[in-house]
């Protein structure tokens, strides 16, 4: 009874102290931070989604070539962008990785594009509203999400490699080869298969 | 809908990843408005992209949290592309300023869209039932995708929502749908060398 007593109390003392340091530690999960933004503009929501993603936009943008400063602007507005779009986010329809990615890509070619006032952004936003009839979708989008990645992760490592590049801002399929230092021909034929071994893995689990 | 034609995984990763010049690229979006496998495709594609964003090497911010910055988050629907546009017309063209149509010959007209900053010109093309369109050929890309109708040539029949490439080896004459005709929108790079009598009459019409 006493040892028992003991127990428990230890083991309140031990949770006391993890709350009190305030570090639990938890799954990143960036869908309930955009929820909480959403739902009541939750600035420290916002701090977290900013810190783990502002950095992996410029990250990409860089590694695209594009310049850190041009870069920095992008993943601001990028995230900014999340804020005010909070409640258009569907986690259904995709993750927020993606999402996010999305959001980066068209800020990218906006501001990029700026002096010729492209519309470009635009267009994707009216197709990510207006999905074409589908008879039979069974997959949410959340779940083709989890499906892409577990594809991606079965690439070899040049597949993959080339997937990279040849998804970054900037980068011709000329440009892929000259920075493998690999013949046109193959980041063709490499990208093909890629894509293609992406195509099958998907349609294996559709 | 029953697309038989579309654009390659690679071309649709352009697409996807943002670096299809804008002419070409509204060409694709309106073809991948219109049929739900490319548009499952794309978003596998911007899920790629998604995969890539969680795997890359961060590069630390100068600046933190614009905090200055965040005003009252857009309620739902605020931030959603206006609706309207002409009814008929793919969505994806309603940020375009679309010109009159135009006859540029017998039974075909034409109506340019004028994308800013493309390096393609981009028009849709409105063809009588039956008629040839301009035996042609081309020194760059010509990308289509119907709108309605139907046309035929030696790569097969291209029918409503139906994607169509043709490079400078191409060489060919379509011919449209005796019935139907056929709407389309097409982006141009590089110049077409239009054939034949009505070839050139149209040239310096269309100035293509």
């Amino acid at each position: 009874m006493v040892a028992a007593l003991a127990l428990t109390v230890d083991g309140m003392r031990k949770a006391g102290a993890a709350a009190q340091g305030g570090r639990f530690v938890v799954l990143f999960d960036p869908n309930s931070l955009i929820a909480a933004i959403a739902r009541s503009g939750d600035r420290a929501a916002f701090a977290a989604l900013f810190d783990h993603f502002a950095p992996r936009v410029k990250g990409l943008l860089m590694r695209g070539g594009t310049p850190a400063e041009l870069a920095e602007e992008v993943a601001q507005e990028t995230l900014l962008a999340v804020w005010r779009k909070a409640a258009l986010f569907d986690p259904a329809k995709a993750s927020a990785s993606t999402w996010i990615a999305t959001i980066a890509r068209n800020l990218r070619i906006d501001i990029a594009r700026r002096e010729t006032r492209s519309r470009l952004s635009q267009v994707y936003e009216i197709l990510d509203e207006e999905r074409p009839e589908r008879p039979d979708e069974t997959l949410s989008g959340a779940e083709r999400d989890v499906r892409v990645r577990a594809a991606m992760t079965q690439l070899s490592a040049d597949q993959y490699r080339v997937v990279e590049l040849a998804f970054l801002e900037g980068f011709s399929h000329q440009d892929v080869a000259h920075r493998l230092a690999i013949p046109l021909g193959t980041v063709k034929s490499r990208l093909r298969l890629a894509l293609s071994h992406l195509r099958g893995k998907l349609e294996d689990l559709r | 809908m029953s697309v038989a034609h579309r654009p390659s995984d690679e071309m649709l990763a352009s697409f996807a990843a943002g670096q299809l010049d804008e002419g070409l690229a509204v060409v694709v979006a309106a073809h991948v408005e219109m049929d739900h496998v490319s548009w499952r495709r794309v978003q596998e594609l911007q899920a790629v992209q998604g995969a890539l964003l969680d795997a890359i090497e961060p590069v630390s911010m100068d600046a933190g949290p614009p905090h200055s910055r965040l005003v009252e988050p857009d309620k739902l629907g605020v931030d959603r592309a206006s609706p309207g546009g002409e009814p008929g017309l793919p969505g994806v063209l309603r940020p375009y300023a679309l010109g009159p149509w135009r006859p540029i010959g017998i039974r075909i007209a034409l109506r340019r869209i004028e994308v800013p900053g493309a390096e393609a010109r981009v028009f849709m093309l409105r063809a009588g039932p039956g008629i040839a369109l301009p035996h042609h050929k081309h020194s760059g890309l010509e990308w289509t995708t119907i709108l309605s109708g139907a046309y035929e040539h030696e790569y097969g029949r291209y029918a409503a929502g139906d994607f169509d490439e043709a490079d400078s080896d191409s060489d060919h004459t379509p011919r449209v749908d005796p019935i139907e005709g056929c709407t389309c929108i097409v982006a141009m790079t590089g110049n077409v060398l239009l054939q034949g009598w009505l070839g050139r009459l149209l040239q310096p019409l269309v100035r293509l």
